[in-house]
């Protein structure tokens, strides 16, 4: 929370970040690396989120990109949706926005520490859970069996193009990706996500798994990892909402009686099985 | 804290006193209703009020709140409390302000309705004539008005005024008021007891029980379609509500197209499109897209989700959705009494 000068709190109150790099992995979205221009480190866990705004403009709620274990600088992605995220997508290196935050409760590590860790991407999911993915790789001895599925539309809509180039190589992360239809250039994986449960035999039943991606995907996942015996304490969902205020105020991110911004975007899919209104 | 005693002829001289130090808030008549508004004179103040079109929520959480300003180099924020007395606010009022209070303060303090809460010295007073929709009466009857610095009660000749806090203490200064004898203060409590009778409109049950039914109702796709048979998704209900609170934010430029500001607006849960989004697949998805389980949402906030956290129903039984509910739906007795009633 940022004091004003006159010793108020104010939840509102942003903090200017400057663009120090800024890449287009595809038409609709802008890779960003910020740092805040009073050169202190975002402290932050992974699945949090940040408000980011343009002033004049408005805020729009964005998972951090990056892991905390790189410090100096972090990523986000913006694909551009609305207004907001118009105005957030023409800035340029050199350029600020306006964040506040870290908000919300991310993954919560000691529950994957110590063990396998699948995650489960689907199109700008992989955003958010980058975060979680850079963290695993840089704590590699402090996870067990470490294996993603990634998959998007069409291979145009594939993010982190250089970051999968190495996944693929590595040894320490199981990767696996798939689009939904193939064009000329394609030789992987075809086919949704849930079909990549069969390329792969050393998913165990005491795995933790997190899932980010559109509501639609998490149905027939779930029906996989439900074949795997996982039980759903395990499984941990990264939600979206329509969020305005990050800090359980404003009321617009609500799923029942939780808030989104504060009590999520992260929840295990035991407490969203209780949930009504969350899938 | 002490008890004082005034009379009516003194009345207004005190508030007039009052006002020459600080702004003074308090109920005045507006054609045939009433609002709370800023006094310009003593005369205005209309204590015998049944109940405002708007809760005195609105001095502390504006309809419309500069929350934010900019120009090219720099953002600031526009905290900047008024003095304040708020005078004439009744019970229900006061207990509605403890729960904006609470949620205000929760996890993350909004200071930009707590700078100008504790700015301000609030002056409860009795309850003289009883709004035909109300039902304060009845319900969360177990949950106590808590933050109000004094209380003033109208009894046979004059008033009565108990003070709460150091700051209540401060407005009684003693050339107008007396010291109040035992017999005018069981007098006074006697006229607040007597009142909560005179609802004409009950809710005949412990909250905790309507907690924790409602929230059972939840899956009751056809009662709950049945109660919101007709709603047109206008938000009044929401609006005149004093522990409703949700809001939106959005930004403007001023004509010099490089400076501006942030505002926060309230918002309503009952407008179609409160729960849209825009999702990151470029598609809309409206959480709550159908008229009834917007409608459903606001009942399960007020009687279950809110409860554990306040103690008690985010109600206070004021009657004004009821009152500003064209459709005539709105009405927390009869949604609350009939899912009391069914087998669900
Ligand atoms: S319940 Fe009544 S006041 Fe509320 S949105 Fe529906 S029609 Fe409007
Ligand atoms: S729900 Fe209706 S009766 Fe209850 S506090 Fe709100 S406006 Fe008053
Ligand atoms: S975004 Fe405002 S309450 Fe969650």
């Amino acid at each position: 929370m940022t004091k004003d000068e006159a010793g108020f709190d104010n939840i509102f109150l942003p903090r200017e970040a400057k663009i120090i790099r800024t890449s287009r992995p595809t038409p609709s979205e802008k890779h960003f690396t910020l740092q805040l221009a009073d050169r202190t480190s975002l402290d932050f866990v992974p699945g949090q989120i940040l408000e980011v705004g343009v002033m004049g403009y408005g805020e729009s709620p964005i998972g951090i990109a990056s892991s905390p274990t790189r410090t100096d600088s972090f990523d986000i992605v913006v694909r551009t949706v609305g207004r907001v995220t118009t105005a957030i997508n023409s800035r340029d290196v050199g350029d600020s926005l306006w964040i506040r935050g870290p908000l919300g409760h991310g993954f919560d590590m000691d529950e994957l520490r110590g063990h396998d860790v699948l995650i489960v991407a689907g199109g700008i999911g992989l955003c958010p859970t980058r975060s979680l993915i850079q963290y695993i790789l840089d704590r590699r001895d402090e996870f067990g069996r470490f294996t993603l599925f990634y998959g998007a539309r069409d291979p145009l809509q594939l993010l982190f193009t250089e970051d999968r180039l190495e996944w693929r190589r590595s040894d320490a992360i199981d990767y696996h990706e798939t689009v939904d239809r193939a064009d000329a250039t394609w030789t992987g994986n075809v086919g949704v996500i849930p079909t990549l449960f069969h390329k792969t035999a050393h998913i165990s039943p005491d795995t933790r798994v997190v899932i980010c991606g559109p509501p639609v995907m998490f149905k027939y996942v779930l029906i996989e990892l439900d074949k795997l015996g996982i039980p759903r304490e395990n499984i941990f969902v990264d939600l979206e909402r329509r969020m305005k205020c990050g800090v359980g105020k404003c009321g617009h991110c609500q799923i029942n009686d939780k808030y989104c911004c504060i009590d999520g975007p992260v929840f295990t899919f035991a407490k969203i099985w209780e949930l009504e209104e969350a899938i | 804290m002490g008890a004082y005693f005034i009379g009516a002829h003194e009345l207004l001289g005190w508030v007039d006193g009052l006002r020459e130090s600080t702004r003074i808030i308090g109920p005045v008549a507006k054609r045939q209703r009433f609002v709370f508004a800023e006094l310009e004179s003593a005369a205005q103040l209309r204590l015998d009020y049944d109940v405002t079109i708007l809760p005195p929520k609105k001095v502390f959480f504006p309809p419309k709140q500069q929350i934010l300003a900019f120009d090219s180099e720099r953002v600031s924020d526009c905290i900047d409390p008024v003095p304040t007395v708020l005078l004439g606010v009744h019970f229900y009022d006061v207990k509605g302000l403890d729960m904006t209070d609470f949620l205000m303060r929760e996890r993350y303090e909004d200071w930009n309705y707590l700078a100008q809460r504790e700015a301000t010295t609030i002056v409860a007073s009795s309850v003289q004539s009883v709004a035909p929709r109300a039902f304060w009466g009845s319900i969360g009857a177990h949950v106590r008005p808590q933050g109000h610095d004094a209380m003033l009660t109208k009894v046979s000749e004059g008033y009565v005024l108990e003070t709460r806090t150091p700051k209540g203490e401060r407005l009684a200064g003693l050339e107008r008021f007396r010291h109040a004898t035992d017999d005018e203060v069981a007098g006074a409590e006697r006229v607040n007891a007597a009142v909560m009778d005179q609802c004409s409109q009950l809710m005949p049950y412990d909250s905790k029980e309507i907690a924790t039914k409602v929230r059972e109702s939840f899956g009751n796709e056809e009662l709950w379609d049945d109660l919101a048979m007709d709603c047109f998704s206008c938000g009044s209900c929401n609006i005149v509500c004093p522990t409703c609170y949700c809001f939106d934010v959005r930004d403007s430029w001023n004509v010099d197209q490089t400076s501006g500001q942030r505002t926060r607006y309230w918002d309503a849960c009952l407008t179609r499109e409160f729960a849209a989004v825009t999702m990151a697949g470029g598609q809309k998805e409206n959480f709550r897209e159908h008229h009834a389980s917007r409608f459903r949402h606001r009942f399960m906030r007020k009687a279950a989700y809110l409860h554990d956290k306040l103690g008690g129903p985010a109600c206070t039984g004021c009657g004004r959705c009821a009152a500003a509910c064209t459709a005539n739906i709105a009405d927390p007795v009869r949604v609350i009494n009939t899912i009391m009633g069914v087998t669900l």
